[in-house]
């Protein structure tokens, strides 16, 4: 299949107040040069650890903050360039599930008027044509008729978090950008959520673009995944050959680091530690980003900044010790 | 043996607004000394009610303990006296807590709140209770501890922050340290380091640790046994390994069941999560003479709703509150 959804060199940066000096402006480059591409109908997962900028690249994708640099691009079209009307054109293709089931619903709006929300503001539909929808809605995400009329905080968390699927769907998206879509709710709730998230990509053909900080919620959701280290992907490659031969030394770690219930595994591997914090996102060290705390670091790694390349099976990896 | 804690027929009330509830019913266990023990189960549970319980921590005017003991080295924590309490808490059991963004105090340093406790349980000087708090510092491996114990918590990273908790409730040497849920706002490498921490604190110190968590995978790498907590009752307990290997209670499966766990043999097809329907019940559900999983239950019979089940005992002390434990 053709590549829907295409990113590259994609940068991202803020204006921050320290460090810059006398009038002089400091910038802290949350998205740092990033390229990927998802395939249509399959799900890109962006992981890492809060601070790596993979809410931000997302955020940037859906035109919800002004990428510094680079190119996004939608089918043909350029998404980064795109104004009023082409720009409404392109949110009712790109629609966004939050992370927070409770503070992304209005509390004053019941859940029909939420869902509709989207239809109003992006679309032209007539009214009886948006109640038939959000109605095909409710059912899809497995709500019932009457809970309708009802308000957000007479939902359980895993029932908002359907409202929020409901919402997203309601302009027929062909991307779908899920930030952390269960890591608020209970364990039990999050299978439900993640069962109905696969079963709309497959009924409707969706594209997702997943973030999340659980390994084991990727492994199972996604098709390829990318690891985010300091704004910048440090891997990138398909579901099979990332969690059965990880390459670059952070990866191993946050695999080794993840507990599981598996005996066999938790025998047959050593956990790699990784000490430290990462370094000041504001003032960057020369060399690899991750090389204060890899546990292989040479000279090398604290000289020159690795780039990110790819072997013959496109696993994508940046690491001067990896060939 | 006589074990270090000891609770018998523990349960604590809650008032609420539409009336008395139950929120621990009738839960007994015990903990041996240098054990890790853990609390699993979804929010709500009731485990983090144990955990102040347990404390002398319940909310004033709203929790109640209105039966049961707890027996710690023999002494009935239920029946002591508030300043028998003060005593204990912070120096023999002790408590990290979730959030380690909310739960230090913002205008004071490190320092100053670690050296805090031993002031108050030890009676150590202010010099010596400084010196003290950063050997402390540096033995949860914070870098620098000299330095770092002049600095406010704003001005830590969320492990650190964590570390300092640490710290601060080893201070005291306790018998029995409560975590709960201590790495839940942390992300998975730093969990990595915190539970690497806890291991080797307690093979030092041999405190004994209940760790309160919803993940299944920190359980089976950390704790030795596990109570499985399911609307303020125990639902199953048992050593950590035979309860994964073989749950003989419904829900202690589908919690384990129901996580997508990276396994060690990656397969290409992806199967549909086993899901457990529903949510868990209100408080007003709570107390019911009945099973109180029934209505999230594949295996619900009529004896489920007819009365509570009782514990069904099997090999090496494991039990499971389950009318069909043995079928299972």
């Amino acid at each position: 299949m053709s590549d829907l959804l295409t990113v590259d060199n994609l940068t991202v940066r803020f204006e921050v107040k320290r460090g810059g000096g006398w009038g002089k402006k400091s910038y802290l480059y949350a998205v740092d040069d990033i390229s990927f591409a998802v395939k249509k109908g399959e799900t890109l997962a962006i992981v890492g650890e809060s601070g790596s900028g993979k809410t931000t690249a997302a955020l940037a994708v859906a035109r919800l903050v002004n990428a510094h640099r680079g190119s996004v691009r939608l089918g043909h079209e350029d998404v980064l360039q795109t104004q009023d009307e082409d720009l409404r054109a392109f949110r009712q293709k790109v629609q966004f599930i939050f992370q927070d089931p409770y503070s992304s619903l209005n509390p004053r709006q019941r859940a029909e008027a939420i869902v509709r929300e989207p239809l109003d503001s992006l679309s032209s539909k007539f009214a009886a044509e948006k109640t038939q929808i959000v109605e095909g809605l409710f059912q899809a995400v497995g709500l019932r008729p009457e809970q309708q009329r009802l308000f957000p905080h007479q939902f359980s968390g895993g029932q908002r978090q359907r409202i929020g699927i409901a919402r997203a769907l309601a302009t027929q998206p062909e991307l779908i950008i899920c930030d952390e879509p269960v890591s608020a709710l209970d364990v039990a709730v999050q299978a439900q959520i993640l069962n109905l998230l696969r079963k709309l990509q497959k009924d409707f053909g969706l594209t997702y673009l997943f973030i999340s900080h659980d390994l084991g919620v990727v492994q199972h959701m996604s098709d390829s995944i990318a690891v985010m280290y300091m704004g910048r992907i440090v891997e990138h490659a398909d579901r099979m050959s990332l969690f059965t031969a990880p390459r670059h030394p952070y990866t191993q770690a946050l695999l080794s680091a993840v507990p599981t219930v598996d005996r066999v595994k938790r025998a047959s591997q050593k956990r790699i530690l990784i000490p430290g914090d990462p370094p000041d996102p504001v003032n960057l060290p020369k060399g690899c980003r991750f090389a204060n705390r890899c546990p292989m670091a040479q000279e090398l790694c604290h000289q020159q900044e690795p780039a990110l390349v790819s072997n013959e099976t496109g696993h994508r990896t940046a690491c001067h010790l990896v060939s | 043996m006589q074990p270090l804690l000891d609770v018998q027929n523990l349960t604590i009330e809650l008032t609420t607004r539409d009336g008395v509830a139950p929120v621990i019913d009738d839960l007994s266990f015990s903990l041996n000394a240098g054990e890790t023990l853990s609390f699993v189960g979804e929010s709500g549970c009731g485990k983090s009610m144990t955990a102040l319980a347990l404390m002398g921590l319940l909310p004033a005017n709203i929790g109640r303990i209105a039966s049961g003991h707890i027996l710690f080295e023999g002494d009935d924590l239920v029946q002591a006296s508030d300043a028998q309490l003060r005593k204990i808490r912070g120096n023999d059991i002790s408590m990290i807590f979730q959030e380690p963004m909310t739960s230090l105090n913002p205008v004071l340093t490190i320092g100053e709140q670690i050296a805090e406790v031993l002031r108050a349980h030890q009676g150590l000087s202010r010099k010596a209770a400084w010196t003290q708090a950063v050997a402390l510092l540096d033995a949860v491996r914070i870098p620098n501890p000299k330095g770092r114990a002049g600095d406010y918590p704003f001005q830590m990273s969320g492990g650190q922050r964590q570390r300092a908790m640490i710290a601060m409730a080893l201070a005291c040497a306790p018998k029995i340290l409560i975590a709960d849920e201590p790495t839940t706002a942390l992300d998975v490498t730093v969990q990595a380091q915190i539970f690497d921490l806890l291991g080797d604190l307690r093979k030092q110190t041999g405190a004994a640790i209940i760790l309160i968590t919803h993940d299944m995978g920190a359980v089976a790498e950390m704790a030795e046994r596990m109570i499985v907590m399911y609307a303020g009752r125990k639902a199953e307990l048992g050593p950590v390994d035979q309860i994964i290997d073989h749950p003989r209670h419904p829900y202690t499966k589908g919690l384990i069941e129901c996580v997508p766990h990276i396994q060690s043999e990656m397969s290409t097809t992806r199967h549909d999560l086993v899901e457990v329907p529903g949510i868990v019940p209100s408080l007003r559900q709570f107390g019911k003479d009945q099973c109180l999983f029934a209505s999230r239950c594949r295996y619900l019979s009529e004896a489920c709703l007819a009365s509570r089940p009782k514990p069904q005992e099997f090999a090496n002390a494991q039990s499971a509150d389950c009318w069909h434990a043995g079928d299972l």
